[in-house]
């Protein structure tokens, strides 16, 4: 490297992450990759080491859920680029943006079967926006750049980019001019806009559905007005919990197969369905032949390809969320008369107030009291990570986010063990905050190596374990479904959770009886030190309401002993 | 359903190809011939309506993507 002005392939990938406001990266060396984390040494860019790759995605997907920002996730070739396909998968199905960056054998060799080779471009081909096999080091800077702009938006979501040995060492002097392109906003036809007001105009019993649109578009407030000024009876998707105003008495709760009863009677029983950067997911549905078959549907979108990829818009209203609802508002705001719809709140209200749940046994531990007790316990605008399972929707149900920011899920791919390493991407994305993961027993155990990581860290991360001993919700559905065939969904043996936590020097206990949960809360919550709350909980305990695979939104399940 | 589309990186016909198959439509030709750089693609897709037209809507998007990842 004579000329001074000469860069290797690594620290352009370093000078690209800075200028693209990312200083953390997650993840997990290896040969091929070697050349990037050895320009690492002494760079501002903090490389946060996982304990496997699958983590390192996670984690990136958990910070830019939880931040907005891009998150970035490294491995090597092989191996290391495979581990990260679940977190990328995760990342595509909820529109997270996040940029892999993976090692590649050298040129040469690819096509030879090399050593850790992969293909890992055509394996992720159908699961990224875009991916790259970056083949020269002239090429590098202008991919890289693309590479965030692509994964940001307008809808997010996952772009990896390949990177063969050689061409993180070859240097070059070239600078890629990278003209700053403005930042579109698509904005709604106002003819669209029109035809939507006038649904609401003629409507009775209008019900919003909100997305996870809400959140990547900033829409938030312009939600809520949108729904104070009409009055209007709301519900939200798993992705799009916190967008409604806390307290408000016309969210209707979480939609869907483990949703509040009045959601879905509310949404069955509309004439107007306003759809809002949700994509009517078949868990939101139902059986979707009987899904709000008397109303009319309005469906914004950023991605034209949602409209009537399920069920029929009558009006598709294109475009940024945040956008559209500030046209449909700044357009309310001067209608007269402009529709109310309290007193339709109030009947949709009313068509289900409490959660049914199981009663358990005298002596044992219900996970609902569990979550139930988290809820009244925990600090306010603390931010939630779940696992995937019962303890899942159990904290869909009741936990009550300030912003959906601050409740992150695999939502559409429902992958285990995103609880811990999203919950530490969110904890280096908002230092200052209070992240609790929310884990059962079975997505734990596919993800506490990442202890490591929170301890070296020093990283203030609360694990609550909701161990029924179970995989739970497989189990609840083999009792339900599979006429109590019980498969492969026995826990019983579980190690012992609360060493395993302090064999990492992590603070641990456990709690098997309600009337400890006030006290152990407290102790949760105590200090800015990582700490894990273990609750052996009764194993029978299932999630309702159920809306059976096959049934219509109306047809719910109830504990048959609330 | 036939689309002429204009692809950068010829390996979005290999992503189309397993929409398609995604989709339960059928793949029935594709042509490409390049020029400046850039892949001119005729392709010729069978199958029901509802499944024709969101495949035709995720192309769509791919097309978008494909642009802007070499601009």
């Amino acid at each position: 490297m004579n000329d001074p002005t000469a860069r290797s392939g690594a620290q352009i990938v370093l000078d690209v992450l800075l200028e693209e406001g990312v200083d953390l990266v997650f993840g997990y060396p290896g040969g091929a990759i070697m050349p990037l984390y050895d320009a690492l040494v002494g760079s501002r860019v903090r490389h946060v080491l996982v304990r496997h790759e699958q983590a390192a995605a996670f984690a990136a997907g958990g910070f830019a859920r939880s931040s907005g920002r891009v998150g970035v996730c490294v491995a090597t070739s092989g191996p290391g680029a495979t581990n990260l396909v679940t977190g990328i998968v995760d990342a595509y199905m909820d529109s997270v943006p996040i940029v892999a960056l993976t090692g590649q054998v050298r040129t040469p060799l690819m096509g030879t079967d090399a050593f850790q080779e992969a293909d890992i471009a055509s394996i992720t081909h159908a699961v990224t926006k875009r991916n790259i096999c970056v083949r020269s080091v002239d090429e590098l800077e202008r991919t890289l750049r693309n590479a965030f702009r692509l994964a940001r938006g307008p809808r997010p979501g996952p772009v990896l980019v390949d990177l063969p040995t050689d061409v993180l060492k070859a240097t070059t002097i070239a600078r890629t001019p990278c003209p700053a392109y403005p930042t579109l906003i698509d904005t709604p036809d106002p003819a669209a806009i029109d035809e939507a007001l006038a649904l609401l105009r003629v409507a009775e019993r209008p019900v919003a559905i909100v997305g996870g649109g809400a959140r990547i578009s900033g829409a938030v407030e312009a939600f809520r007005r949108f729904c104070d000024l009409l009055e209007l009876p709301h519900t939200a998707t798993i992705n799009a919990l916190g967008c409604a105003r806390p307290g408000d008495e016309r969210f209707l709760g979480m939609l869907g197969m483990h949703g509040w009863k009045a959601a879905n009677l509310a949404v069955c029983g509309a004439d107007l369905v306003i759809a809002l950067g949700m994509r009517f997911d078949d868990r939101v549905t139902g059986r979707v032949d009987r899904f709000a078959t008397r109303a009319k549907v309005i469906h914004a979108d950023v991605d034209s390809a949602e409209f009537g990829k399920v069920v029929h818009a009558d009006v598709a209203l294109r475009g940024d969320l945040r956008e559209t609802l500030s046209a449909l508002v700044r357009a309310l705001e001067t209608s007269e008369p402009r529709p109310a719809f309290g007193a339709w709140a109030r009947t949709a209200r009313e068509m289900g107030t409490a959660l049914p749940r199981d009663r358990t046994p005298d002596g044992t531990l219900s996970a609902t009291d569990v979550i139930d007790a988290y809820v009244a316990l925990a600090p306010s605008g603390a931010v939630v990570a779940t696992d995937v399972g019962q303890h899942q929707m159990w904290a869909a149900q009741r936990v009550r986010p300030v912003d959906p920011r601050d409740f992150l899920t695999s939502a559409g791919l429902g992958a285990m063990g995103f609880g811990v390493p999203a919950a530490i991407g969110a904890q280096f994305a908002r230092p200052t905050a209070a992240v609790v993961a929310i884990v059962g027993d079975g997505g734990f155990q596919m993800s506490f190596g990442e202890l490591a990581t929170i301890a070296r860290f020093a990283l203030p991360v609360k694990i609550l374990l909701i161990d029924n001993r179970r995989l739970g919700m497989v189990r609840q559905w083999q009792e339900l479904f599979y006429e109590q065939r019980y498969s492969a969904t026995d826990l019983s043996d579980n190690p012992d959770f609360v060493m395993i936590a302090r064999a990492y020097g992590i603070g641990a206990e456990t709690v098997d009886h309600a009337r400890d949960l006030e006290d152990a809360f407290a102790r949760l919550f105590a200090d800015r030190a990582p700490r894990l709350l273990h609750c052996a909980c009764y194993p029978h305990e299932n999630v309702w309401p159920l809306i059976p695979p096959g049934a219509a939104t109306s047809e719910a399940m109830e504990a048959v002993s609330a | 359903m036939t689309r002429s589309i204009v692809l950068s990186d010829w390996r979005e016909i290999a992503r189309i190809v397993s929409l398609t198959h995604r989709f339960g439509c059928a793949l029935r030709n594709v042509d490409v011939r390049e020029h400046d750089a850039r892949f001119h693609t005729n392709i010729e897709l069978a199958g029901t309506p509802d499944a024709l037209r969101r495949l035709d809507a995720q192309l769509t998007k791919l097309l978008h993507d494909d642009k802007e990842m070499f601009r």
